[in-house]
């Protein structure tokens, strides 16, 4: 199976936990993992994705890719309000997806933006990532260890989400594990 | 899993190394506060070449599916190549453009690779339990 997973997190460090143990479970053959982000939702609602210093451009391929994908594990609805946050980034580090949606209708984006909390509620942090995987039960048993809570999708669903077919391509996840400075420790 | 399954993941997973290697420099290159200089893509195009070498020496892959993730990694490195090369003779704007090229179609060489490895595991592993 080929599917995308958030599993979310109540802080930052547990995040990072979460996604040394997901390569781990790569680099002992029981999943492949295509790639990884870490997203955080701040106390006021906005989300941060942990990026390399990069050029504005970079970032906001990031930030679509991650507000759609994260709109999308949402439900349908989230991931026409996913992508659009994502569209309205400017940061240079860590992409942040809290701009202004202005494609999205009111009521889609009222319905989608409490979808979306109700998988990263304001304050948690998520790991997002793609993998292939035999069965479900070594993620979901390593993240529950870790007090994370798995959310999951088939890629070949997400294909099937109109508002999301432009947005299933790997290039906003980090193909190996990335972590920034400030939490890889001293 | 017979010996030569095993062979075969070892390479892959090496591949996959080489891979991932090649979109680190990439991408520190294209984040580094200098932005990226003519010699990075000169590194760029030696570690793509030895790739290359690597993914059409991985002449034991017997999966179908993974044969053909390999043959679209192999294609998208050439087009790396390609952009770096051209990086590589160029500065401001066309070297940036070239870098960002060059790095869309690393990850996707690195992605293909990946679901290459994927796909073997999965040849060789137990029918699935739930």
């Amino acid at each position: 199976m080929h599917n995308f997973i958030a599993v979310v997190f109540d802080d930052t460090s547990k995040a990072y936990k979460g996604l040394h143990a997901l390569w781990q479970l790569d680099a002992s053959g029981d999943i492949t993992v295509h790639g990884t982000a870490v997203v955080h939702r701040t106390e006021w609602g906005q989300y941060i994705v942990d990026t390399k210093e990069t050029s504005p451009v970079l970032a906001t391929a990031v930030g679509v890719g991650i507000g759609a994908l994260l709109g999308a594990l949402a439900g349908p609805a989230g991931a026409a309000i996913g992508a659009a946050k994502g569209a309205g980034i400017g940061a240079a580090s860590g992409a942040a997806l809290g701009g202004a949606a202005d494609v999205a209708r009111l009521g889609v984006r009222e319905q989608a933006g409490l979808e979306t909390a109700r998988i990263v509620g304001p304050g948690k942090s998520a790991v997002i990532a793609e993998v292939s995987e035999e069965w479900t039960t070594p993620v979901d048993t390593r993240m529950r260890e870790l007090g994370g809570t798995v959310y999951r999708r088939s890629r070949s669903g997400l294909r099937d989400d109109a508002w999301y077919e432009d947005y299933v391509t790997p290039n906003y996840l980090y193909p190996y594990e990335y972590v920034p400075p400030a939490y890889s420790g001293p | 899993m017979t010996q030569n399954q095993t062979k075969t993941q070892e390479a892959l997973i090496q591949a996959r190394a080489a891979a991932q290697e090649l979109h680190g420099a990439l991408s520190d290159a294209a984040s580094s506060v200098r932005g990226a200089m003519s010699a990075d893509l000169e590194a760029v195009q030696q570690k793509t070449r030895a790739l290359m070498e690597t993914l059409k020496s991985s002449a034991s892959v017997q999966d179908e599916k993974a044969r053909k993730h390999l043959k679209e990694a192999l294609a998208n490195l050439e087009a790396a190549q390609k952009h770096a090369m051209k990086g590589a003779k160029s500065v401001g704007q066309v070297l940036q453009d070239s870098v960002r090229k060059t790095l869309a179609e690393a990850r996707i060489s690195a992605q293909h690779i990946s679901e290459a490895l994927a796909e073997e595991r999965s040849a060789s592993a137990p029918k699935a339990k739930d």
